[in-house]
Order: C-alpha cells, then structure tokens, then sequence
C-alpha cells in the first residue's frame, strides 16, 4: 500500500520531482542571451503549477525555448523540463502559424517544390533581391542562406539502385530524413557505401514522411502526429522483416523515439527499439563482432565532433565518437557540448537570427581555435549553423566512415 | 563496451576518482544522472570544521585521528598524503586554491558567517581568524537588482566581526538588459551576461567610478563558469584590490570545479554520459561483472571494477520510503536506522540521524549485498555511512579523499 501511494503521486513529466534547484536554468542556451525568456525552471516546472489552474497562466513566450533538451540533461532528478514546456505550447498557445512558419515547417513539401527546380531555386534562393523579400515579406532572415536543393532525390537515386539492393541476403532498413533526400543525397549514399560493404543491401521504408520535428516546433503537432502515425505504420512492417530501422540524423531519431510518445502520443513502443542512428548500429555490431570495418591506410583527418543538443539527450555520443575513433588516420578533438543556436527552423526566423548566433558564439570559438579539417555532427541543422558561421567545412560521422573505409577489404572481411 | 573502471556519479567524489584513474591509464567511463550538487558548492574544501562535539576546528590533521570508529577518515590510508594530493588533483584541472591540510582557514559564507575550511579557490574571501576579517574597511559592490546575497545579513555579519562595510551599487548597460528578466538575475546568469571582455571592461569601469574607500572592493562570486580567467583579468583591471564573496547557489565557484574536473577527465579521453542513470547490473561469484544504463538499451558496459559515488539522498544516491532507507541502483546494504521514528531529530538544527545514514563498506571501502562482500564494487563520497557532514563540515573532503583511496585501492590491485 505504502509503496503505491509513492507511485501515484508521480506526476506529468516528473515536474513534482523539481527542487527548484536551478540547475537547469545554469545550462539553458536561451537565458544566457534573451532577459524575455523566463529560463527553463520558470517555463517549465514552476509555471505548469499555475497553468494547472488555468490556460490564461500560459504566456507565449514559451516560443522562445528552442526544445534543445539541455535542462533535461542538466537536471539531477530527472524532471523533463523540456518536455513541460513543448506540451504547454502544444496544450495552450493560441498562436496560428503563418505563412513563413508553415513553409519552414513543411520540408518535405517544400523539399519536392524546390527540387523539382533545384537549379533555378538554388540560385534564386542565393540573389539578393530574393533574400530580401523572404526578409521583409517572410521573415526569413537575410543571412540565411538555405541549404542546396538537389536536383535529384536520394529516392530518385535509390529506385535507380533498388535491383543492386536486392542482391543482397541481409537488409537494413534507412529512414533518409528530408534533409538527406532533398538537400544532401551524398551521406545517404555514404551509408549505403558502408552496408554494402559490410555485406548488407539497404531497403527503404514503404513510405516515409519528415519526422515532423519542425511541425511540432511551429505549433503544427496535429500534422506531425499524422505524418508520425505513417512513418511509425512503415517501420512495424519492416520490423516485422526482423530489419533494423536506421538513421543518419541524430534529431529526426529523438523525434521518432522520444517525442513521439512524450509529446504527440504516438505509441511507439514496439518499434523504439529497433529504431536507431546508424552509427550506434554499426558501433555495436563491430563490437559484437558481427561486422569487420577496414579503412584506408593513407586515410589523415582532423575532426573537431560538435555534440549536437539532440544526441545530447539521446546519450549517444559514445556511438558516434567510438566509430570515428575505429579509423587509425583520425585525430578526434571533443569541442565543449554546447547549443549551437539554430534549433532547426528557430535560427532562419529573422526575428531569432540574432539570438541565435550568440548562442552558437561558443561554438563557433572553439572551432577556430583547434581548426580542424572538418567538424563531425550528427545533425544536419547544425551543419548549415557552423558552415555559414564558421566556414569550416562539417560532415556526418558517416560520411567520414564512408570516405576512410577501405571497401574491397571490408567487403572480403565480412564475405 | 568494456572498462577497466566504471565510476557512478558524476560530482566531487565520482569525478575525483575518475580523473585520478584515467590520469593512471585506465579506460574509464563515468555514469551520471545530471549535474551533480558541486552547483550548490561554496568554493571550499572543507577536511574537518568542528569536531564531535561541535567546537571548531584548527588543525584537522592533528583532530582526525579522534573521530568516531565510523568515520570513513579511518579507512582512508593516509590523510595527510591524499590530502596533497587531492590538492594537487586540482591545481592541475586549472583550480588553484589557497590553504594547507595543517591549518584550516575561514571562508565567508554569503550571509557572512565565518567557517573553518581547508581549500579555498584563489580569489574568494578567506580569513585565518574564524572572528575577524583582514581588513578595517571594505567596500561591498553589488550588483544593481542581484537577486543571489542576502546584503543586509552580510553587511550585519561583517560589521560584527569589527570591520567597517560600504555598500555601494552598479550597474552596465549589458547588466540593465539582463535585469528586464527579474527572476534570472542570478550568480550564473550573470556570469553568462559578463563572460565577454567588452561587458566586463565596463564592469570594471563601473567599479572604479564607485569611488570605493575600503582597503579592498568585496564583490558576489559571479564570473567564470569554465575558468578563473574573467575572475583573474578582472582583479588586475580594477583599481583596488578585489575579493569575491560566495553567493547563494547555484554558485559559480561550484560550477567552476565541475566543469573543469570533467573537462579535464574528459580530455583524457575518460567517457563521459553526461544524463544516464544506471538500470541494472549482473552479480556473479560476489563481483559486479556488468552493469546497464538507460539511454543505451542492451549495451553491457563491463569493467574489471566499479564505483559508487551517487551522493547522499538530496542526490537520490540514497533514497527512502514507508520500509526504510535504501541505495536505489544496487539495493546495497545500507547503514541506517530500521524505526522511522529514529531518523530525525526534533528540532531542526539538532544532529539529525539521517546524516550519518549510507552505504556499509569494509575497511578497503568495499560494499555489500544481502550481507557478502562485493570484491569489485567501492563506494566513495557522500553516499557512505558514518559521518555528519553538515556537523562536522567534512563533506567535500570525505568526498576527495575516499575517491582518491578508492583509486588507488583499485590501482594497487
């Protein structure tokens, strides 16, 4: 009896577990930079008490958080501050959103509108005069320049490849992400390089959908939890297969892990496990001894790993970091884990751009002081923050794996 | 994944124990659920303030040898040699400190208060008289709607101690702007607002325009998280010279000496995971083969030997409920009174018997289960029994010390 007293007054999200010790407010990107944002103990644990009693407690500054999971991270007794915060939004703002946060919030809308036109979209997006009216008409910021539209999808590329897949008598399955379709097809072929080798054909999801992290970011929770229902419907089918569902990108994982069921009510129990970044995949089975990576012997890098905010909360960073360090031509330099400021679609908002790039000042900092060759991150948002604000090129891990990895000796290693 | 040594808890006493055997070589990971309770920390390490029955303490070397039997100073080998080395440990992680294991010295809390301690970071106010500060005069500079020292108290306190107190108030235009949020003015808020060199030049400014009389300027605890360089490049800008006084937690001085031991364990290559806790863990033949951890489901992480250092109940390291006190991670054999009625004291600011509640261990800081020894599995830090660190004002330095035994316990193994 006395024990399940104890369990019952459990409450939502863990916010009667808060000490108001603050911790979490000392590690929140936003407080540093933004006196309008209450900081996370105030938006969260402490002000759910009052919106308990009433909707006219809630206040729209709350948009202000950019969901990085930080105070999550910092809080010693487990309080999901930042989830208290996201199902406020979702739960009380009153907010629409407008045109520029819907086109923003769209991706793999707007991805197949700007690829059909990649070149034209592509250069348009760069000219002035367009930057300045996704400025002033869209809010958009100017300094933004969105990421290259490929002319052909990764998916286009796949159906061309499909029959090579098949060839195969072990399968994976990779959810590409729309970053990975319609922006950068090279790392999803990167991974495809690296499963074939180690003696794996890739299969796609029957059908896939954007994860929907920007939607629920731009107050559209209900389309994310459709677009949710879909992926989530696709994946059982290929867990079914007893196919591993694998990523590249650390945000759309803790989307489809965590939120989901945290923030969207999806239930998505019986795939969580077998949903995982690709790189903590390998890491395990080379571990395991199941797989055998080989890499190249004139292969010199100098990588500088940025801990993305996502892969912070998810607790992967041994993962990715313990794959780069398989490759003996690498010098891994840890940067200090710390926000980037650009949150996915937070940092295009013009109204956010500059808070957004004081956030990412530390960042940025470090990077020139160790000057790598390249930055490795698991998040393709965080890539476009640090390349346009630092100029240092940044690659996926995967990407590094794919280009160091000796394929003829990993391919008879693993025969 | 496998480990020499796997260490659980990421605060003083896991972080010590942790980058002394990572800095011996070992392969080591550390598991921490969250940031630990080094935020609430002074600046200080204390040894031993007061002795048992409460009068303070001068020399702690010469007043550990007549604690209780259940002190865990009596199972740490040599006090006075870790003790140089705990301080050694932390000049090296870039935390260098002011005091020696032979003399305490008096820090000032932020309500004013005198207390004997051992280390003390270089910078903060520290007296060699528990009474009595260096000074005639001081000027108290405080920052303008600073929310972190309750001033009136510290003044009162200070004024007791027959030195003379001005108090006077600043501000700068970064300062103003941060103050619009009135509830985030506090120490580590602030620290952010004045990390850059243009916000604290015109702090700096601010300070000398103060027109400050006392012998030297006393200003809250409020710069640098990551290092002592705003604190230092401070202090040579300013006229007069500048000491830092404590602030309510979260403290920067605390914050400091988290982010520079993981960061120092780190570069080591030490695994860090930063927000897991640990779900369970596989005993056989009376050792601790694996253990499993909660954002890494089916992973195994092995290691040749383990550590406890999960803090005391304000940590969860001990936790209770309607049957008793227990170690939530391994159910660990608890010292602990079974009555309920026994745990507290009545009055509040009595001894209060939970204080000395924790983990058993044997003389080589070993744990055990239903009774039987662990070989593998030590315990360090807060999360042990037989001490009142409130009391004796110990508990930082029980944490360093039994890290650094367990260490080297483990080494010489």
């Amino acid at each position: 009896m006395a024990d399940e007293t104890q369990i019952e007054s459990k409450s939502a999200f863990n916010f009667e577990q808060c000490l108001k010790c603050s911790i979490c407010t000392v590690y929140c990107p936003v407080s540093a930079v933004e006196p309008d944002y209450p900081g996370p103990k105030q938006s969260g644990p402490d002000n759910e008490r009052y919106r308990l009693k009433g909707m006219e407690f809630f206040n729209e500054s709350l948009k202000l958080c950019l969901n990085c999971k930080r105070c999550e991270v910092a809080c010693p007794h487990d309080v999901k501050v930042g989830d208290i915060i996201q199902a406020a939004r979702i739960r009380y703002s009153t907010h629409t959103p407008g045109l520029r946060d819907r086109m923003l919030a769209n991706t793999d809308f707007v991805g197949t509108l700007a690829h059909n036109f990649a070149p034209l979209t592509n250069f348009a997006l760069r000219l002035a005069p367009v930057k300045a009216v996704l400025h002033g008409v869209m809010g958009i910021d100017r300094h933004r320049t969105f990421p290259a539209y490929s002319f052909h999808t990764f998916e286009q590329w796949y159906r061309r490849h499909e029959a090579e897949q098949q060839r195969f008598g072990r399968f994976v399955t990779y959810f590409h992400g729309c970053y990975a379709n319609y922006n950068y097809p090279q790392l999803a072929k990167d991974l495809v390089k690296i499963m074939n080798a180690c003696g794996y054909g890739v299969h796609l999801l029957e059908k896939e959908k954007c994860c929907g992290v920007a939607l629920i970011a731009n107050g559209l929770s209900k389309q994310a939890r459709r677009q949710g229902e879909v992926n989530m419907a696709s994946m059982r089918k290929a867990v079914a297969k007893g196919e591993p569902v694998l990523t590249t990108s650390s945000t759309c994982t803790f989307t489809m892990r965590d939120e989901y069921s945290h923030l969207l009510g999806i239930d998505n129990g019986d795939v969580r496990d077998s949903l995982t970044l690709a790189t903590r995949w390998l890491y395990r089975m080379v571990e395991d001894g199941q797989l055998k990576l080989a890499f190249r012997r004139d292969f010199k890098m100098k990588t500088a790993y940025h801990s993305a905010c996502h892969m912070e909360r998810l607790g992967w960073i041994p993962y990715s970091t313990g794959l780069l360090k398989m490759i003996p031509g690498l010098e891994l330099v840890m940067l200090e884990s710390q926000c980037c400021g650009i949150a996915g679609t937070y940092g295009f908002k013009k109204e956010n751009y500059e808070r957004s790039q004081k956030i990412g000042s530390g960042v940025f900092r470090q990077i020139e002081e160790v000057a790598p060759d390249c930055v490795s991150t698991d998040c393709e948002t965080c890539k476009w923050q640090i390349e346009m604000s630092t100029g240092c090129g940044v690659k996926n891990p995967i990407s590094i794996v794919a280009e160091a990895l000796d394929v003829e000796e990993t391919r008879r290693m693993n025969a | 994944m496998t480990f020499d040594s796997i260490i659980i808890g990421g605060g003083l006493a896991g972080l010590t124990c942790a980058l002394t055997l990572a800095k011996a070589g070992q392969r080591t990971a550390l598991v921490t659920a969250g940031q630990s309770t080094l935020h609430f920390h002074s600046g200080s390490i204390d040894l031993l303030g007061y002795d048992e029955q409460g009068r303070t303490v001068l020399h702690p070397l010469d007043a550990i040898p007549a604690l209780g039997a259940s002190h865990p100073y009596h199972k740490v080998a040599d006090v006075g040699a870790l003790a140089e080395e705990a301080a050694g440990l932390l000049a090296s992680a870039g935390l260098p400190m002011d005091g020696t294991a032979a003399r305490n010295h008096f820090r000032l809390t932020p309500m004013g208060v005198g207390k004997p301690t051992w280390l003390t970071l270089q910078g903060l106010v520290q007296s060699t008289e528990e009474q009595t500060l260096p000074w005639r005069e001081v000027t108290f500079a405080n920052i303008r709607g600073f929310l972190d020292i309750p001033t009136e108290f510290l003044v009162d306190n200070i004024r007791r101690m027959g030195t003379d107190v001005e108090v006077k108030h600043f501000t700068t235009p970064e300062l103003e702007q941060a103050r619009r949020s009135p509830s985030e003015m506090r120490a580590t808020n602030v620290a952010k607002v004045l990390a850059d060199e243009t916000s604290l030049r015109r702090v700096v400014e601010a300070i000398d325009a103060l027109g400050a009389d006392g012998e030297v300027v006393l200003l809250p605890a409020v710069l640098g998280m990551a290092d002592a360089r705003t604190e230092s490049s401070l202090r040579q800008l300013v006229e007069r010279p500048v000491r830092f006084v404590a602030t309510m937690p979260p403290s920067v001085p605390g914050v400091r000496l988290q982010s520079r031991l993981r960061q120092t364990y780190q570069q080591l290559g030490g695994m860090f995971c930063a927000s897991d806790t640990v779900t369970g863990g596989c005993f056989e033949a009376g050792r601790l083969r694996y253990v499993t951890i909660g954002n890494m489901p089916d992973e195994r992480l092995y290691a040749d030997h383990f550590v406890l250092a999960t803090g005391s109940f304000q940590s969860r390291g001990l936790m209770s409920n309607y049957h008793g006190v227990f170690e939530p991670v391994f159910g660990l054999d608890v010292d602990a009174a079974g009555d309920r009625r026994a745990w507290t004291a009545e009055y509040v600011y009595d001894a209060q018997p939970y204080m000395r509640f924790g983990v058993r261990t044997d003389e080589r800081l070993l744990t055990c289960r239903g009774g039987a020894r662990i070989d593998n599995l030590y315990a360090a830090g807060s999360v042990l029994s037989g001490h009142d660190a409130l009391k004796l004002a110990d508990g930082s330095g029980v944490d360093m010390l039994t890290a650094l035994q367990v260490a080297h316990n483990i080494l010489e193994k």
